[in-house]
Protein backbone atom coordinates (compact mmCIF):
# COMPACT_ATOMS: atom_id res chain seq x y z
CA UNK A 1 0.00 0.00 0.00
CA UNK A 2 1.92 2.98 -1.25
CA UNK A 3 -0.79 5.58 -1.57
CA UNK A 4 -1.11 7.61 1.61
CA UNK A 5 -1.59 11.32 2.22
CA UNK A 6 -0.43 13.67 -0.43
CA UNK A 7 1.35 16.70 0.94
CA UNK A 8 -1.36 19.26 0.36
CA UNK A 9 -3.99 17.17 2.08
CA UNK A 10 -2.01 16.77 5.29
CA UNK A 11 -1.38 20.50 5.34
CA UNK A 12 -5.11 21.10 5.39
CA UNK A 13 -5.48 18.83 8.40
CA UNK A 14 -2.81 20.13 10.71
CA UNK A 15 -2.53 23.82 11.48
CA UNK A 16 1.01 24.07 10.14
CA UNK A 17 2.69 26.43 7.72
CA UNK A 18 1.92 30.13 7.47
CA UNK A 19 -1.72 29.87 8.46
CA UNK A 20 -1.87 30.71 12.19
CA UNK A 21 0.37 33.73 11.71
CA UNK A 22 -1.91 35.13 9.04
CA UNK A 23 -4.97 34.54 11.16
CA UNK A 24 -3.41 36.44 14.08
CA UNK A 25 -2.60 39.27 11.70
CA UNK A 26 -6.23 39.40 10.53
CA UNK A 27 -7.36 39.51 14.13
CA UNK A 28 -5.27 42.59 14.80
CA UNK A 29 -6.84 44.26 11.77
CA UNK A 30 -10.34 43.49 13.05
CA UNK A 31 -9.39 44.76 16.48
CA UNK A 32 -8.05 47.90 14.84
CA UNK A 33 -11.38 48.56 13.11
CA UNK A 34 -13.20 48.50 16.42
CA UNK A 35 -10.55 50.61 18.12
CA UNK A 36 -10.85 53.29 15.41
CA UNK A 37 -14.65 53.26 15.64
CA UNK A 38 -14.63 53.55 19.41
CA UNK A 39 -11.93 56.26 19.26
CA UNK A 40 -13.91 58.37 16.77
CA UNK A 41 -17.03 57.93 18.86
CA UNK A 42 -15.18 59.06 21.99
CA UNK A 43 -13.54 62.00 20.19
CA UNK A 44 -16.76 63.18 18.55
CA UNK A 45 -18.67 63.09 21.83
CA UNK A 46 -16.14 65.16 23.77
CA UNK A 47 -14.28 62.60 25.82
CA UNK A 48 -11.30 64.78 26.74
CA UNK A 49 -10.66 68.47 27.31
CA UNK A 50 -12.57 69.55 24.19
CA UNK A 51 -16.21 70.34 23.53
CA UNK A 52 -18.33 67.54 22.03
CA UNK A 53 -18.79 67.84 18.26
CA UNK A 54 -22.02 65.89 18.44
CA UNK A 55 -24.46 66.80 21.17
CA UNK A 56 -25.11 64.04 23.76
CA UNK A 57 -28.77 64.43 22.85
CA UNK A 58 -27.97 62.69 19.56
CA UNK A 59 -24.94 60.63 20.53
CA UNK A 60 -23.87 60.21 24.16
CA UNK A 61 -20.22 59.50 24.88
CA UNK A 62 -19.04 55.92 25.51
CA UNK A 63 -18.46 56.83 29.16
CA UNK A 64 -22.03 58.06 29.49
CA UNK A 65 -23.32 54.87 27.89
CA UNK A 66 -21.43 52.76 30.43
CA UNK A 67 -22.67 55.00 33.21
CA UNK A 68 -26.25 54.70 31.92
CA UNK A 69 -25.92 50.94 31.81
CA UNK A 70 -24.77 50.85 35.45
CA UNK A 71 -27.61 53.15 36.46
CA UNK A 72 -30.16 51.02 34.67
CA UNK A 73 -28.67 47.94 36.25
CA UNK A 74 -28.98 49.58 39.65
CA UNK A 75 -32.39 51.26 39.36
CA UNK A 76 -34.15 49.50 36.52
CA UNK A 77 -36.32 51.22 33.93
CA UNK A 78 -39.92 52.29 34.42
CA UNK A 79 -40.49 50.18 37.48
CA UNK A 80 -38.79 47.01 36.28
CA UNK A 81 -35.19 45.89 36.65
CA UNK A 82 -32.98 45.68 33.58
CA UNK A 83 -32.76 41.94 34.14
CA UNK A 84 -36.57 41.69 33.95
CA UNK A 85 -36.65 43.61 30.66
CA UNK A 86 -33.93 41.41 29.17
CA UNK A 87 -35.58 38.32 30.63
CA UNK A 88 -39.02 38.99 29.13
CA UNK A 89 -37.50 39.73 25.72
CA UNK A 90 -35.41 36.57 25.88
CA UNK A 91 -38.52 34.63 26.88
CA UNK A 92 -40.50 35.92 23.86
CA UNK A 93 -37.58 35.39 21.56
CA UNK A 94 -36.55 31.93 22.70
CA UNK A 95 -40.08 30.55 23.01
CA UNK A 96 -40.72 31.59 19.40
CA UNK A 97 -37.38 30.22 18.27
CA UNK A 98 -37.80 26.97 20.17
CA UNK A 99 -41.19 26.21 18.64
CA UNK A 100 -40.01 27.21 15.18
CA UNK A 101 -37.18 24.69 15.42
CA UNK A 102 -39.16 21.94 17.14
CA UNK A 103 -42.06 22.19 14.66
CA UNK A 104 -40.38 23.67 11.59
CA UNK A 105 -37.50 21.23 11.25
CA UNK A 106 -39.64 18.06 11.35
CA UNK A 107 -42.18 19.63 9.01
CA UNK A 108 -39.40 20.60 6.61
CA UNK A 109 -37.94 17.10 6.80
CA UNK A 110 -41.36 15.63 6.03
CA UNK A 111 -41.81 18.02 3.13
CA UNK A 112 -38.43 17.00 1.80
CA UNK A 113 -39.12 13.28 2.14
CA UNK A 114 -42.69 13.11 0.95
CA UNK A 115 -44.08 14.58 -2.26
CA UNK A 116 -47.63 14.67 -0.99
CA UNK A 117 -46.78 16.51 2.22
CA UNK A 118 -44.82 18.93 0.07
CA UNK A 119 -47.78 19.43 -2.28
CA UNK A 120 -50.04 20.19 0.67
CA UNK A 121 -47.79 22.35 2.83
CA UNK A 122 -45.33 24.11 0.55
CA UNK A 123 -47.68 26.34 -1.52
CA UNK A 124 -49.26 28.05 1.51
CA UNK A 125 -45.85 28.59 3.10
CA UNK A 126 -44.46 30.00 -0.13
CA UNK A 127 -47.54 32.21 -0.53
CA UNK A 128 -47.13 33.66 2.96
CA UNK A 129 -43.39 34.19 2.65
CA UNK A 130 -43.37 37.49 0.73
CA UNK A 131 -45.91 39.15 3.04
CA UNK A 132 -44.12 41.58 5.38
CA UNK A 133 -44.86 39.98 8.73
CA UNK A 134 -44.83 43.27 10.63
CA UNK A 135 -47.99 44.18 8.71
CA UNK A 136 -49.67 41.21 10.33
CA UNK A 137 -49.00 42.45 13.86
CA UNK A 138 -52.37 44.27 14.20
CA UNK A 139 -54.13 41.09 13.09
CA UNK A 140 -52.17 38.99 15.56
CA UNK A 141 -53.10 41.45 18.32
CA UNK A 142 -56.79 41.00 17.47
CA UNK A 143 -56.53 37.24 17.17
CA UNK A 144 -54.12 36.37 19.95
CA UNK A 145 -54.61 39.23 22.40
CA UNK A 146 -52.13 41.74 23.74
CA UNK A 147 -50.23 39.21 25.85
CA UNK A 148 -47.04 37.38 25.04
CA UNK A 149 -48.73 34.96 22.62
CA UNK A 150 -49.20 37.55 19.88
CA UNK A 151 -45.57 38.61 20.29
CA UNK A 152 -44.29 35.07 20.09
CA UNK A 153 -46.36 34.54 16.98
CA UNK A 154 -45.17 37.67 15.22
CA UNK A 155 -41.57 36.62 15.86
CA UNK A 156 -42.33 33.11 14.59
CA UNK A 157 -44.12 34.34 11.46
CA UNK A 158 -41.00 34.88 9.33
CA UNK A 159 -38.73 32.44 11.21
CA UNK A 160 -40.91 29.36 10.86
CA UNK A 161 -41.05 29.34 7.03
CA UNK A 162 -37.32 29.97 6.75
CA UNK A 163 -36.49 27.06 9.04
CA UNK A 164 -39.04 24.70 7.45
CA UNK A 165 -38.08 25.53 3.87
CA UNK A 166 -34.36 25.30 4.56
CA UNK A 167 -34.85 21.87 6.17
CA UNK A 168 -36.87 20.80 3.14
CA UNK A 169 -34.21 22.01 0.74
CA UNK A 170 -31.52 20.33 2.81
CA UNK A 171 -33.32 17.00 2.48
CA UNK A 172 -33.90 17.45 -1.23
CA UNK A 173 -30.26 18.17 -1.90
CA UNK A 174 -28.99 15.04 -0.15
CA UNK A 175 -26.82 13.26 -2.67
CA UNK A 176 -28.73 10.51 -4.48
CA UNK A 177 -25.49 8.53 -4.60
CA UNK A 178 -25.22 8.39 -0.81
CA UNK A 179 -28.78 7.12 -0.55
CA UNK A 180 -28.13 4.50 -3.23
CA UNK A 181 -24.93 3.47 -1.46
CA UNK A 182 -26.86 2.94 1.78
CA UNK A 183 -29.59 0.97 0.02
CA UNK A 184 -26.99 -1.25 -1.63
CA UNK A 185 -25.56 -1.96 1.80
CA UNK A 186 -28.94 -3.27 2.88
CA UNK A 187 -30.44 -0.20 4.57
CA UNK A 188 -34.23 0.05 4.70
CA UNK A 189 -36.29 3.23 4.61
CA UNK A 190 -35.90 4.09 8.27
CA UNK A 191 -32.14 3.50 8.33
CA UNK A 192 -31.74 5.57 5.17
CA UNK A 193 -33.63 8.40 6.85
CA UNK A 194 -32.03 8.30 10.27
CA UNK A 195 -28.45 7.58 9.28
CA UNK A 196 -28.17 9.23 5.86
CA UNK A 197 -30.85 11.82 5.10
CA UNK A 198 -31.00 13.36 8.57
CA UNK A 199 -27.26 13.79 9.17
CA UNK A 200 -26.71 14.90 5.57
CA UNK A 201 -29.37 17.60 6.03
CA UNK A 202 -28.01 18.96 9.31
CA UNK A 203 -25.62 21.51 7.76
CA UNK A 204 -28.48 23.02 5.73
CA UNK A 205 -30.74 23.05 8.78
CA UNK A 206 -28.10 24.88 10.81
CA UNK A 207 -27.70 27.45 8.05
CA UNK A 208 -31.45 28.10 8.11
CA UNK A 209 -31.40 28.54 11.87
CA UNK A 210 -28.46 30.94 11.80
CA UNK A 211 -30.00 33.01 9.00
CA UNK A 212 -33.19 33.41 11.01
CA UNK A 213 -31.51 34.65 14.20
CA UNK A 214 -31.04 38.21 12.94
CA UNK A 215 -34.56 38.18 11.48
CA UNK A 216 -35.94 37.05 14.82
CA UNK A 217 -34.14 39.89 16.63
CA UNK A 218 -35.67 42.35 14.13
CA UNK A 219 -39.10 40.88 14.76
CA UNK A 220 -38.56 41.23 18.51
CA UNK A 221 -38.43 45.00 18.03
CA UNK A 222 -41.62 44.87 15.97
CA UNK A 223 -43.30 42.70 18.58
CA UNK A 224 -42.53 45.15 21.39
CA UNK A 225 -43.69 48.20 19.42
CA UNK A 226 -47.09 48.22 21.03
CA UNK A 227 -49.27 46.56 23.61
CA UNK A 228 -46.58 45.98 26.20
CA UNK A 229 -44.70 47.87 28.91
CA UNK A 230 -41.70 45.64 29.28
CA UNK A 231 -38.91 44.17 27.18
CA UNK A 232 -35.60 45.42 25.97
CA UNK A 233 -36.88 46.67 22.58
CA UNK A 234 -39.80 48.37 24.31
CA UNK A 235 -37.26 50.06 26.56
CA UNK A 236 -35.44 51.45 23.51
CA UNK A 237 -38.67 52.62 21.87
CA UNK A 238 -39.94 54.27 25.06
CA UNK A 239 -36.62 55.97 25.83
CA UNK A 240 -36.59 57.34 22.27
CA UNK A 241 -39.91 59.07 22.93
CA UNK A 242 -38.29 61.38 25.48
CA UNK A 243 -34.97 61.56 23.64
CA UNK A 244 -32.99 59.54 26.19
CA UNK A 245 -30.46 58.56 23.51
CA UNK A 246 -28.12 57.05 26.09
CA UNK A 247 -30.77 54.52 27.17
CA UNK A 248 -31.65 53.77 23.55
CA UNK A 249 -28.01 52.97 22.83
CA UNK A 250 -27.68 50.72 25.87
CA UNK A 251 -30.80 48.80 24.78
CA UNK A 252 -29.62 48.53 21.18
CA UNK A 253 -26.22 47.25 22.30
CA UNK A 254 -27.89 44.65 24.50
CA UNK A 255 -30.00 43.45 21.56
CA UNK A 256 -26.94 43.34 19.34
CA UNK A 257 -25.17 41.31 21.98
CA UNK A 258 -28.09 38.87 22.22
CA UNK A 259 -28.09 38.38 18.44
CA UNK A 260 -24.33 38.04 18.30
CA UNK A 261 -24.26 35.66 21.26
CA UNK A 262 -26.91 33.42 19.74
CA UNK A 263 -25.15 33.39 16.39
CA UNK A 264 -21.89 32.37 18.09
CA UNK A 265 -23.71 29.72 20.10
CA UNK A 266 -25.19 28.10 17.00
CA UNK A 267 -21.93 28.54 15.14
CA UNK A 268 -20.20 26.69 17.97
CA UNK A 269 -22.83 23.92 17.94
CA UNK A 270 -22.50 23.72 14.16
CA UNK A 271 -18.74 23.22 14.21
CA UNK A 272 -19.16 20.58 16.91
CA UNK A 273 -22.13 18.69 15.49
CA UNK A 274 -21.70 19.06 11.73
CA UNK A 275 -17.91 19.01 11.52
CA UNK A 276 -18.16 17.57 7.98
CA UNK A 277 -20.13 20.53 6.64
CA UNK A 278 -18.91 21.71 3.24
CA UNK A 279 -16.22 19.03 3.02
CA UNK A 280 -17.66 16.85 0.29
CA UNK B 1 -1.39 -14.81 -24.23
CA UNK B 2 -4.27 -13.22 -26.06
CA UNK B 3 -7.92 -12.25 -26.20
CA UNK B 4 -10.45 -14.24 -28.16
CA UNK B 5 -14.02 -13.35 -29.14
CA UNK B 6 -16.87 -15.16 -27.42
CA UNK B 7 -20.65 -14.90 -27.37
CA UNK B 8 -21.38 -13.13 -24.09
CA UNK B 9 -25.12 -13.77 -24.31
CA UNK B 10 -24.92 -17.52 -24.83
CA UNK B 11 -21.82 -18.29 -22.84
CA UNK B 12 -23.86 -20.55 -20.60
CA UNK B 13 -27.49 -21.32 -19.90
CA UNK B 14 -29.18 -18.60 -17.83
CA UNK B 15 -29.69 -21.15 -15.07
CA UNK B 16 -25.92 -21.66 -14.81
CA UNK B 17 -25.11 -17.98 -14.70
CA UNK B 18 -24.42 -16.05 -11.52
CA UNK B 19 -25.84 -12.95 -13.15
CA UNK B 20 -28.19 -13.47 -16.10
CA UNK B 21 -29.03 -10.42 -18.19
CA UNK B 22 -31.59 -11.32 -20.85
CA UNK B 23 -32.96 -8.96 -23.47
CA UNK B 24 -32.44 -5.97 -21.20
CA UNK B 25 -33.11 -2.57 -22.72
CA UNK B 26 -33.49 0.90 -21.31
CA UNK B 27 -35.23 3.91 -22.79
CA UNK B 28 -35.19 7.17 -20.82
CA UNK B 29 -38.13 9.50 -21.27
CA UNK B 30 -40.93 9.05 -23.77
CA UNK B 31 -42.17 10.34 -27.11
CA UNK B 32 -39.97 12.75 -29.01
CA UNK B 33 -37.57 13.12 -26.09
CA UNK B 34 -36.96 9.40 -25.61
CA UNK B 35 -33.31 8.38 -25.35
CA UNK B 36 -32.43 4.80 -26.16
CA UNK B 37 -29.65 4.24 -23.62
CA UNK B 38 -29.49 0.48 -24.08
CA UNK B 39 -30.79 -1.69 -26.93
CA UNK B 40 -31.78 -5.23 -25.91
CA UNK B 41 -28.69 -7.03 -24.68
CA UNK B 42 -27.85 -10.48 -23.36
CA UNK B 43 -25.02 -11.07 -20.93
CA UNK B 44 -24.22 -14.15 -18.87
CA UNK B 45 -21.78 -13.70 -16.00
CA UNK B 46 -20.52 -16.80 -14.25
CA UNK B 47 -19.46 -17.14 -10.66
CA UNK B 48 -15.95 -15.74 -10.18
CA UNK B 49 -15.84 -13.83 -13.46
CA UNK B 50 -14.12 -10.49 -13.54
CA UNK B 51 -16.16 -8.85 -16.27
CA UNK B 52 -15.20 -5.45 -17.59
CA UNK B 53 -17.63 -3.42 -19.63
CA UNK B 54 -15.66 -0.97 -21.73
CA UNK B 55 -16.79 1.70 -24.13
CA UNK B 56 -16.79 5.43 -24.81
CA UNK B 57 -18.82 7.86 -22.77
CA UNK B 58 -22.57 7.69 -23.39
CA UNK B 59 -22.70 4.06 -24.53
CA UNK B 60 -24.87 2.99 -21.60
CA UNK B 61 -22.32 1.53 -19.17
CA UNK B 62 -23.67 3.36 -16.15
CA UNK B 63 -27.21 2.60 -17.26
CA UNK B 64 -26.38 -1.11 -17.30
CA UNK B 65 -24.76 -0.99 -13.87
CA UNK B 66 -27.67 0.99 -12.38
CA UNK B 67 -30.08 -1.64 -13.67
CA UNK B 68 -28.07 -4.46 -12.12
CA UNK B 69 -27.74 -2.50 -8.88
CA UNK B 70 -31.51 -2.02 -8.86
CA UNK B 71 -31.35 1.79 -8.83
CA UNK B 72 -33.42 1.81 -11.99
CA UNK B 73 -35.75 -0.64 -13.73
CA UNK B 74 -35.21 -1.92 -17.27
CA UNK B 75 -37.66 -0.96 -20.00
CA UNK B 76 -37.61 -4.56 -21.22
CA UNK B 77 -36.01 -7.90 -20.38
CA UNK B 78 -34.96 -9.36 -17.07
CA UNK B 79 -31.95 -9.40 -14.78
CA UNK B 80 -31.51 -12.26 -12.37
CA UNK B 81 -28.90 -12.92 -9.71
CA UNK B 82 -28.70 -16.60 -8.71
CA UNK B 83 -32.07 -17.04 -10.39
CA UNK B 84 -33.71 -14.24 -8.40
CA UNK B 85 -35.25 -11.39 -10.36
CA UNK B 86 -33.76 -8.03 -9.31
CA UNK B 87 -36.39 -5.62 -8.07
CA UNK B 88 -34.38 -2.96 -6.22
CA UNK B 89 -31.08 -2.31 -4.45
CA UNK B 90 -29.92 -5.07 -2.12
CA UNK B 91 -27.03 -6.09 0.08
CA UNK B 92 -26.15 -9.07 -2.14
CA UNK B 93 -24.99 -6.60 -4.78
CA UNK B 94 -22.22 -4.37 -3.41
CA UNK B 95 -21.68 -1.11 -5.29
CA UNK B 96 -18.53 0.99 -5.40
CA UNK B 97 -19.06 4.49 -6.78
CA UNK B 98 -16.63 6.80 -8.50
CA UNK B 99 -16.58 9.33 -5.66
CA UNK B 100 -18.70 11.20 -3.18
CA UNK B 101 -20.62 8.20 -1.87
CA UNK B 102 -18.93 7.90 1.52
CA UNK B 103 -20.80 9.06 4.59
CA UNK B 104 -18.91 12.12 5.81
CA UNK B 105 -20.61 12.14 9.20
CA UNK B 106 -19.24 8.70 10.01
CA UNK B 107 -15.62 7.82 10.52
CA UNK B 108 -13.94 5.14 8.40
CA UNK B 109 -14.86 2.34 10.77
CA UNK B 110 -18.53 3.38 10.94
CA UNK B 111 -18.68 3.71 7.16
CA UNK B 112 -17.35 0.22 6.65
CA UNK B 113 -19.45 -1.24 9.47
CA UNK B 114 -22.61 0.32 8.02
CA UNK B 115 -23.47 -2.72 5.88
CA UNK B 116 -23.46 -5.34 8.62
CA UNK B 117 -25.30 -2.92 10.93
CA UNK B 118 -27.97 -2.26 8.28
CA UNK B 119 -28.41 -5.98 7.69
CA UNK B 120 -29.11 -6.61 11.35
CA UNK B 121 -25.78 -7.53 12.92
CA UNK B 122 -24.65 -6.31 16.34
CA UNK B 123 -22.19 -3.45 16.69
CA UNK B 124 -19.51 -5.88 17.89
CA UNK B 125 -19.90 -8.18 14.89
CA UNK B 126 -20.10 -5.25 12.48
CA UNK B 127 -16.92 -3.69 13.84
CA UNK B 128 -15.06 -6.97 13.78
CA UNK B 129 -15.97 -7.53 10.13
CA UNK B 130 -15.20 -3.95 9.23
CA UNK B 131 -11.76 -4.18 10.82
CA UNK B 132 -11.04 -7.33 8.88
CA UNK B 133 -11.80 -5.76 5.48
CA UNK B 134 -10.08 -2.53 6.45
CA UNK B 135 -6.98 -4.59 7.13
CA UNK B 136 -7.37 -6.20 3.71
CA UNK B 137 -7.20 -2.80 2.00
CA UNK B 138 -4.46 -1.52 4.31
CA UNK B 139 -6.49 1.06 6.22
CA UNK B 140 -6.34 -0.39 9.72
CA UNK B 141 -4.48 2.69 10.98
CA UNK B 142 -7.15 5.11 9.74
CA UNK B 143 -10.31 3.75 11.34
CA UNK B 144 -10.96 6.88 13.40
CA UNK B 145 -10.43 9.31 10.50
CA UNK B 146 -13.31 10.91 8.66
CA UNK B 147 -13.53 10.44 4.87
CA UNK B 148 -12.74 14.11 4.20
CA UNK B 149 -9.46 13.67 6.03
CA UNK B 150 -8.27 11.04 3.54
CA UNK B 151 -6.72 11.28 0.09
CA UNK B 152 -8.81 10.33 -2.94
CA UNK B 153 -7.14 6.94 -3.25
CA UNK B 154 -7.76 6.10 0.39
CA UNK B 155 -11.39 7.18 0.07
CA UNK B 156 -11.84 4.70 -2.77
CA UNK B 157 -10.31 1.99 -0.59
CA UNK B 158 -12.86 2.79 2.09
CA UNK B 159 -15.58 2.45 -0.55
CA UNK B 160 -14.23 -0.91 -1.63
CA UNK B 161 -13.87 -2.13 1.96
CA UNK B 162 -17.42 -0.98 2.70
CA UNK B 163 -18.84 -2.95 -0.22
CA UNK B 164 -16.75 -6.03 0.64
CA UNK B 165 -17.74 -6.13 4.31
CA UNK B 166 -21.24 -7.30 3.44
CA UNK B 167 -19.68 -10.22 1.57
CA UNK B 168 -21.89 -9.58 -1.48
CA UNK B 169 -22.49 -12.07 -4.28
CA UNK B 170 -21.29 -9.58 -6.88
CA UNK B 171 -19.35 -6.35 -6.75
CA UNK B 172 -20.53 -3.62 -9.09
CA UNK B 173 -17.99 -0.91 -9.78
CA UNK B 174 -18.64 2.11 -11.99
CA UNK B 175 -15.30 3.63 -13.01
CA UNK B 176 -14.17 3.58 -9.38
CA UNK B 177 -10.71 5.00 -10.10
CA UNK B 178 -11.55 7.46 -12.88
CA UNK B 179 -11.19 10.49 -10.62
CA UNK B 180 -7.77 9.48 -9.28
CA UNK B 181 -4.35 10.47 -10.53
CA UNK B 182 -2.48 8.05 -12.77
CA UNK B 183 -0.02 6.80 -10.15
CA UNK B 184 -2.62 6.16 -7.48
CA UNK B 185 -4.86 4.44 -10.01
CA UNK B 186 -2.14 2.08 -11.19
CA UNK B 187 -1.32 1.09 -7.62
CA UNK B 188 -4.96 0.43 -6.80
CA UNK B 189 -5.55 -1.57 -10.00
CA UNK B 190 -2.85 -3.99 -8.90
CA UNK B 191 -4.51 -4.30 -5.52
CA UNK B 192 -7.92 -4.94 -7.05
CA UNK B 193 -6.43 -7.77 -9.05
CA UNK B 194 -4.96 -9.30 -5.89
CA UNK B 195 -8.21 -8.79 -4.03
CA UNK B 196 -10.15 -10.58 -6.75
CA UNK B 197 -7.70 -13.49 -6.73
CA UNK B 198 -7.94 -13.78 -2.97
CA UNK B 199 -11.71 -13.48 -2.62
CA UNK B 200 -12.86 -15.03 -5.90
CA UNK B 201 -15.68 -12.50 -6.05
CA UNK B 202 -17.74 -12.01 -9.16
CA UNK B 203 -17.00 -8.48 -10.33
CA UNK B 204 -18.79 -6.28 -12.85
CA UNK B 205 -16.39 -3.45 -13.58
CA UNK B 206 -17.24 -0.44 -15.72
CA UNK B 207 -14.49 1.52 -17.41
CA UNK B 208 -13.79 3.63 -20.45
CA UNK B 209 -10.16 2.53 -20.43
CA UNK B 210 -9.32 -0.41 -22.68
CA UNK B 211 -6.03 -0.88 -20.88
CA UNK B 212 -7.76 -1.09 -17.52
CA UNK B 213 -10.15 -3.72 -18.89
CA UNK B 214 -7.31 -5.78 -20.37
CA UNK B 215 -5.30 -5.60 -17.18
CA UNK B 216 -8.14 -6.70 -14.91
CA UNK B 217 -10.69 -8.77 -16.73
CA UNK B 218 -11.31 -12.38 -17.50
CA UNK B 219 -14.08 -11.20 -19.81
CA UNK B 220 -14.38 -7.93 -21.69
CA UNK B 221 -17.61 -6.62 -23.17
CA UNK B 222 -17.07 -3.78 -25.63
CA UNK B 223 -19.99 -1.40 -26.05
CA UNK B 224 -20.65 1.42 -28.49
CA UNK B 225 -23.00 4.38 -28.29
CA UNK B 226 -26.03 5.81 -30.08
CA UNK B 227 -27.80 3.59 -29.38
CA UNK B 228 -25.96 1.80 -26.55
CA UNK B 229 -25.24 -1.77 -27.55
CA UNK B 230 -22.77 -4.64 -27.19
CA UNK B 231 -20.26 -4.43 -29.99
CA UNK B 232 -18.14 -7.45 -29.21
CA UNK B 233 -16.99 -9.57 -26.30
CA UNK B 234 -13.65 -11.17 -25.53
CA UNK B 235 -12.27 -13.70 -23.17
CA UNK B 236 -8.94 -12.44 -21.88
CA UNK B 237 -5.94 -14.13 -20.31
CA UNK B 238 -4.14 -10.99 -19.22
CA UNK B 239 -6.20 -10.54 -16.08
CA UNK B 240 -4.96 -13.78 -14.60
CA UNK B 241 -1.37 -13.38 -15.74
CA UNK B 242 1.33 -13.64 -13.07
CA UNK B 243 3.70 -11.46 -15.08
CA UNK B 244 3.99 -8.07 -13.34
CA UNK B 245 5.01 -6.51 -16.65
CA UNK B 246 2.06 -7.90 -18.55
CA UNK B 247 0.64 -4.46 -19.28
CA UNK B 248 3.68 -3.54 -21.38
CA UNK B 249 4.05 -6.88 -23.18
CA UNK B 250 3.71 -6.94 -27.00
CA UNK B 251 0.66 -9.24 -26.77
CA UNK B 252 -1.08 -6.78 -24.45
CA UNK B 253 -0.42 -3.93 -26.85
CA UNK B 254 -1.63 -6.05 -29.77
CA UNK B 255 -4.86 -6.86 -27.92
CA UNK B 256 -5.39 -3.21 -27.11
CA UNK B 257 -4.89 -2.39 -30.78
CA UNK B 258 -7.43 -5.03 -31.74
CA UNK B 259 -10.08 -3.44 -29.53
CA UNK B 260 -9.28 0.11 -30.61
CA UNK B 261 -9.60 -0.89 -34.26
CA UNK B 262 -12.87 -2.56 -33.50
CA UNK B 263 -14.25 0.54 -31.82
CA UNK B 264 -13.17 2.85 -34.62
CA UNK B 265 -14.49 0.61 -37.40
CA UNK B 266 -18.09 0.91 -38.50
CA UNK B 267 -18.54 -2.77 -39.38
CA UNK B 268 -21.53 -4.58 -37.88
CA UNK B 269 -21.10 -6.68 -34.79
CA UNK B 270 -21.57 -10.09 -36.47
CA UNK B 271 -18.61 -9.64 -38.77
CA UNK B 272 -16.32 -8.50 -36.00
CA UNK B 273 -17.23 -11.29 -33.65
CA UNK B 274 -16.00 -13.89 -36.16
N1 LIG C 1 -31.59 9.70 -16.23
C1 LIG C 1 -31.40 9.84 -17.56
N2 LIG C 1 -32.34 10.49 -18.30
C2 LIG C 1 -32.17 10.64 -19.64
N3 LIG C 1 -31.13 10.18 -20.33
C3 LIG C 1 -30.17 9.53 -19.67
C4 LIG C 1 -30.25 9.33 -18.23
N4 LIG C 1 -29.15 8.64 -17.85
C5 LIG C 1 -28.42 8.44 -18.95
N5 LIG C 1 -29.02 8.96 -20.06
C6 LIG C 1 -28.53 8.88 -21.44
O1 LIG C 1 -28.31 7.54 -21.75
C7 LIG C 1 -27.12 7.37 -22.48
C8 LIG C 1 -26.18 6.43 -21.76
O2 LIG C 1 -25.72 7.05 -20.59
P1 LIG C 1 -24.76 6.34 -19.53
O3 LIG C 1 -25.30 5.01 -19.19
O4 LIG C 1 -24.54 7.27 -18.41
O5 LIG C 1 -23.42 6.20 -20.39
P2 LIG C 1 -21.94 5.89 -19.90
O6 LIG C 1 -21.94 5.54 -18.45
O7 LIG C 1 -21.47 4.78 -20.77
O8 LIG C 1 -21.15 7.14 -20.17
C9 LIG C 1 -26.54 8.76 -22.68
O9 LIG C 1 -26.91 9.21 -23.96
C10 LIG C 1 -27.19 9.56 -21.60
O10 LIG C 1 -27.33 10.90 -22.00
MG1 LIG D 1 -20.87 6.40 -16.74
Amino acid sequence: MTDTYSGSETAALSPSGARPKKRLHDRWLTFGTFAVLLGSWAAATGTGPWEPIISPLFLPSPALVVQTFLQLWENGFQGKSLGDHIGISLYRFSTAFFFCIVLGVPLGLLMGMNKRVRAIVEPPIQAIRPIPKIALLPLFLIWFGIGNLSKIIVISAPVFPIIAISAMQAVRSVSEKKIQAAQSLGAGRWTVFSRIVLPASLPGIFTGIRVSISIAVTMLVAAELTATSEGIAWMALTAAEFLATNIVIVAVLIMALIGFGLDRLFWFLETRIVHWSGKD
Amino acid sequence: MQIEPYECGTRCAPSEAKLAIEGVSKIYGAGAEAVVALTPMDLMVRDGDFLCVVGPSGCGKTTLLNLVAGFDTPTGGSIRLDGQEISGPGAERGVVFQQGALFNWMNVLENVAFGPRATGHSVAVAHERALRTLQMVGLEDFVQKYPYQLSGGMQQRVGIARALTNDPEVLLMDEPFAALDQQTREGLLGEIRDLWKRTGKTILWITHSIEEALFLATHIVVMSPRPGRVRAAFRSEFGTSEDPMVAVSPEFVAAKRQIIELLSAEAPKEVLAQ
